[in-house]
């Protein structure tokens, strides 16, 4: 079973935008895939889809075998966990420390103090920010912000760990350390999604690429047809 | 990264076991309720006006409870008695009025007979205050004497009707006033009373619903950054809910607790001159606080109040909320 399957998702927005058309793909798990195409192609929309933040108009969206056009309303929270997900704006909270960032996911997830302690350390330790979890986010250089973004997003072990545009903000050499992080969660076994426009940097990665081009995938749907390049 | 990473193979949220789920939500709800609190008692200044007004609003209908509470305990020791006074005509002599006094002791339903003669009524009217000189001008004693005729306590408004009908049948008897009938007027008054501290109540309680529900719709508006994400990572309608349930519930509750002191207030304010007034009345008259029961109350629906305004606020504000 894939972790991920797209089956011919079309996407209609109440504008009269079509974003994505009869769209198929899937991923396989422990796979690491790129998702790129020029801006409005469909990229967040699609990966919105995974999140269930939005419902497809047409087709079927299955992540880790749940259907979610099907999945109930009061469901969605639990799916929501089994994803990490990490934005271009961080998304952080800047009320709080870099360890209570972290911590949220657990906190919502209602894991004990001791074991969330432990795991959000840990998290901080694979992205290199185990000092500073007492520190603001708002004190963090942009690079630093987004590995937060990324410890919160791993905190709870997600099989499945999505990202729009991570390294959109930053330089050539910490988007290059970013995306290294993501290839250390592949090899622990995470299927990792990430959608991405810096090319040059997916084509060093050497992974599989999906390419998106007004709202129709164009290239890559195929485990085994999409390597590398196009 | 030089550390070892992780084991994957650990504890997963999703593994809880039941015990451990409905613990972590008991402790979630601990901490909530006391995290609600703190955040509200660090911005004292705009918490402090959303409970002052909240116990402004409790301590109006509190008030006029209490005073209705104090008035009906008032009427409490003139309901049962039902006692008259009979004023006999002015020409009667004082033998006639003995007489008379004795008919009257042996009708049914009466326990006691008191004679007032016309000079012991001037004396007692002499002792309120600025009348005796007024009286000093009169030539004569303009007042007549009267018996005071006691029922039995508890009698009930048919036999007390008969008896004054017994009564008023005697040629020398001018007229018959029973006291029953301003403790009616004033029942009458009471219920009237009771049925405004209702009516102000409800829509006080209303007030109250919408000043919370609006309080929380700001604060909502001031976290929505916050919502989102709790929504993004996997937060439950639930979970995003509860600090705002619980900051409606701090507002009523500390509100409730603010009107009972006001209240509190208010009795300690009172209590001396109305002791005074019921010192010249010659009653033994003591303004009573709000009860027990009734402040658990206060209190208690002042919570609920808070709880109903932030609800509705949240069911209104917070489903629009979505990442």
């Amino acid at each position: 079973m894939p972790m991920v399957r797209f089956d011919r998702v079309s996407k209609r927005y109440s504008s009269g935008k079509e974003a994505l058309s009869g769209v198929s793909f899937e991923l396989a798990r422990g796979e690491m895939a790129f998702l790129t195409g020029h801006s409005g192609a469909g990229k967040s929309t699609l990966l919105k889809l995974m999140m269930r933040m939005e419902v497809p108009t047409r087709g079927e969206v299955v992540v880790d075998g749940s259907n979610l056009s099907r999945l109930r309303e009061g469901l969605v929270p639990y799916h929501r966990r089994k994803v990490g997900v990490v934005f271009q704006n961080h998304q952080l909270l800047f009320d709080r420390s870099v360890f209570e960032n972290v911590a949220l996911p657990l906190l919502i997830a209602g894991t004990s103090l001791k074991e969330t302690g432990r795991r959000v350390r840990a998290a901080l330790d694979k992205v290199g920010l185990l000092g500073k979890e007492k520190l603001n986010p708002i004190q963090l250089s942009g690079g630093e912000q987004q590995r937060i973004g990324i410890a919160r997003a791993v905190v709870n072990k997600p099989a499945l760990l999505i990202a729009d545009e991570p390294t959109g903000n930053l330089d050539p050499e910490l988007s290059a350390e970013i995306m290294n992080l993501f290839s250390n969660f592949q090899q622990v076994g995470v299927t990792v999604l990430i959608a991405t426009h810096d090319i040059a940097l997916v084509e060093r990665m050497n992974k599989r690429r999906l390419i998106l081009q007004d709202g129709q995938m164009i290239a890559g749907q195929n485990i085994t047809s999409g390597v590398a390049h196009v | 990264m030089s550390e070892k990473v992780p084991n994957q193979h650990g504890a997963s949220a999703a593994k809880l076991g039941a015990s451990d789920k409905f613990s972590a939500y008991f402790r979630n709800h601990q901490m909530v309720a006391v995290e609600s609190l703190v955040k509200l008692l660090s911005t004292p200044a705009s918490s402090l006006l959303t409970w002052l007004v909240i116990a402004i609003a409790l301590t109006l209908p509190g008030a006029l409870y209490m005073a209705v509470n104090n008035l009906q305990q008032l009427s409490g020791h003139f309901e049962a008695s039902g006692q008259m006074t009979v004023f006999l005509a002015t020409d009667i002599r004082e033998v006639d009025s003995g007489a008379l006094r004795l008919k009257i002791a042996s009708l049914d339903d009466v326990n006691k007979v008191v004679y007032v003669s016309p000079e012991q009524a001037l004396e007692e009217f002499k002792q309120y205050g600025g009348i005796s000189d007024a009286l000093s001008f009169l030539d004569e004693n303009p007042l007549p004497a009267v018996l005071l005729v006691e029922p039995p306590l508890g009698i009930d408004k048919d036999e007390l009707n008969t008896l004054v009908d017994q009564i008023k049948s005697f040629r020398q008897v001018d007229s018959v006033q029973v006291d029953m009938a301003w403790v009616e007027r004033l029942l009458a008054l009471l219920a009237l009373a009771q049925r405004l501290v209702a009516v102000v109540g409800v829509l006080l309680a209303l007030a109250i619903v919408l000043v919370v529900g609006n309080t929380i719709r700001l604060s909502i508006a001031a976290r929505t950054d916050e919502i989102r994400v709790i929504k993004l990572v996997g937060g439950t309608n639930a979970y995003v809910r509860r600090p705002f349930l619980y900051s409606g519930f701090w507002y009523g509750a500390i509100g409730g607790i603010l009107a009972w002191l006001m209240l509190g207030l208010c009795w300690i304010l009172l209590q001396g001159p109305v002791s005074d007034i019921a010192a010249l009345y010659g009653a033994d008259f003591y303004l009573q606080p709000l009860p027990f029961a009734p402040t658990c109350w206060l209190i208690f629906s002042a919570a609920v109040l808070g709880l109903l305004g932030s609800w509705w606020s949240v069911q209104r504000h917070l489903v629009a909320i979505e990442p």
